[in-house]
């Protein structure tokens, strides 16, 4: 029979589940409003926030009690840490989401742009790394880490690509500019999220190694053996 | 580990045809505070008791190996006892104050010792009271009975009383399982400070209180010594599952 604090630790884990599945569903919804797809509508974006935030502060109160109760230690203590950090990081992601979605429905002539740019792609394995992300925390696998420190890097040099490609259509295109600049935004939140999925596998990695790789400089070969 | 006070190769102790300590072998550094931690009955105070020799009083015992202190074979039979306990001293879990006046509580060794003059005996039991953080507490009521302290002051008494015999090592087998816990944190700040002169190896089933009071940890089950390590890492990363599970309270 599972103890008292297994129950907890098991809870505390669902919460996690939880709210990264949410944010993982207002990332597509992010998506597919840049796309120009049928995209749920702002009540609904506005109450999955909503719940985001709560079980944000869920975590936080169930990690503090457990902290103060239980005296937490080795791999357990490193979970309850990582379960801060990786909520943390998920409300982000959340609330990112939901800037691109409320951006991505009024910008105006931003098609050509996302095609020229290959935004689409983008977007996709942004949507992508969100779901490996979760995969990540639920199966701990270290092969879902690596793919996720690849995808990263990708997912920034191409958002890079796309915003010096827009920065250079606005220079001889004037009428590019108001989109181009609120695309570039749109562009930064994206790079953000995925930025949000590193910190998550890393904290994932943390809470399987007791090594702390933040701030390392990615090696590609050292997560794909 | 810089500085080895203690090395023991190999020992082995049996309750007769019974085998409670199987092989240890372990380094326990000088001036640092080693904590043995493990379930009731995995041999932790058996090990205690081995290094100042406390279970020769046990007739059915017998031990094999080495344990050096200071590279001296403790169980060498040219080794006399009672200079090992002199060097060694040891604190109880139950406070165990002499039925005399808490002057004479410490004053006791050093007077057996050979010390008779008045003013050192003075220096001495002031200068151990106030080690045992408890000179303020006790220093006008010198001539009261001990046994009218309370379990937390007898406790700190009796680690005066171990420190007026001028030791090297302190053993102390679970010195605060008796105790509220300010008097608890009294003894563990004591702990504390007393590592800058004597090397401490406690004994306890608080896993909280070996975590805040050692440098190192060392792990027994079921006789044998599972691991040993930093502190730190014992209680964040431990190499061993069986240690894992124990401190994280998941065991058998």
């Amino acid at each position: 029979m599972a103890s008292y604090f297994e129950i907890e630790l098991e809870k505390l884990k669902n919460i996690i589940i939880k709210i990264g599945s949410l944010a993982e569903n207002q990332v597509k919804e992010s998506v597919k409003a840049l796309l120009s797809e049928p995209v749920a509508e702002g009540k609904e974006v506005k109450k999955v926030e909503n719940k985001i935030d709560k079980l944000d502060i869920k975590i936080d109160e169930v990690c503090q009690s457990i902290f103060a109760l239980q005296q937490p230690v080795a791999s357990d203590l490193r979970f309850i840490m990582s379960a801060m950090q990786i909520s943390n990081e998920i409300e982000r992601i959340g609330d990112l989401a939901v800037s691109i979605i409320k951006k991505s429905k009024n910008i105006k002539d931003k098609h050509d742009l996302i095609v020229k740019f290959n935004i689409a792609d983008l977007a996709r394995q942004v949507e992508l790394i969100t779901a490996k992300t979760n995969a990540c925390f639920l199966t701990r696998e270290e092969s879902t880490i690596g793919e996720i420190f690849v995808l990263n890097k990708n997912i920034k040099k191409e958002a890079e690509d796309a915003i010096q490609g827009i920065i250079a259509e606005m220079k001889v295109n004037s009428k590019a500019v108001v989109s181009g600049t609120n695309l570039i935004i749109v562009l930064k939140h994206l790079e953000r999220i995925s930025e949000h999925c590193t910190n998550i596998a890393e904290s994932v990695y943390f809470m399987i190694h007791a090594k702390i790789i933040k701030h390392e400089k990615f090696d590609e070969d050292k997560y794909n053996n | 580990m810089k500085d080895i006070k203690i090395q023991v190769n190999d020992l082995s102790l049996y309750y007769g045809e019974k085998k409670a300590l199987k092989e240890i072998s372990m380094q326990i550094p000088a001036n640092k505070v080693t904590a043995l931690i493990g379930p009731s009955g995995c041999g932790k105070s058996t090990f205690l008791r081995c290094i100042n020799r406390m279970n020769d009083l046990i007739p059915s015992v017998s031990i094999t190996g080495q344990m050096l202190v200071e590279g001296v074979d403790i169980y060498d039979k040219n080794v006399d006892v009672v200079n090992i306990r002199k060097k060694i001293g040891m604190v109880f879990q139950k406070s165990n104050p002499f039925p005399k006046s808490i002057y004479e509580n410490v004053a006791y060794g050093p007077r057996i010792n050979g010390i008779k003059s008045k003013r050192e005996l003075d220096e001495i039991v002031e200068t151990s009271l106030r080690q045992a953080a408890i000179w303020d507490e006790l220093k006008d009521r010198l001539d009261d009975s001990a046994l009218g302290l309370s379990g937390g002051q007898q406790q700190r008494l009796c680690i005066a009383r171990t420190l007026a015999v001028s030791p090297d090592i302190i053993l102390m087998d679970e010195p605060a399982s008796a105790l509220d816990p300010i008097s608890t944190s009294k003894i563990e700040e004591l702990v504390h400070q007393l590592k800058e002169k004597y090397t401490i190896i406690i004994v306890t089933h608080n896993m909280q209180q070996a975590a805040r009071t050692s440098d190192y940890t060392a792990f027994f089950y079921l006789g044998e010594l599972i691991e040993m390590g930093k502190t730190n890492t014992i209680f964040t990363k431990p190499e061993q599952k069986q240690t894992e599970d124990y401190i994280t309270g998941r065991f058998g």
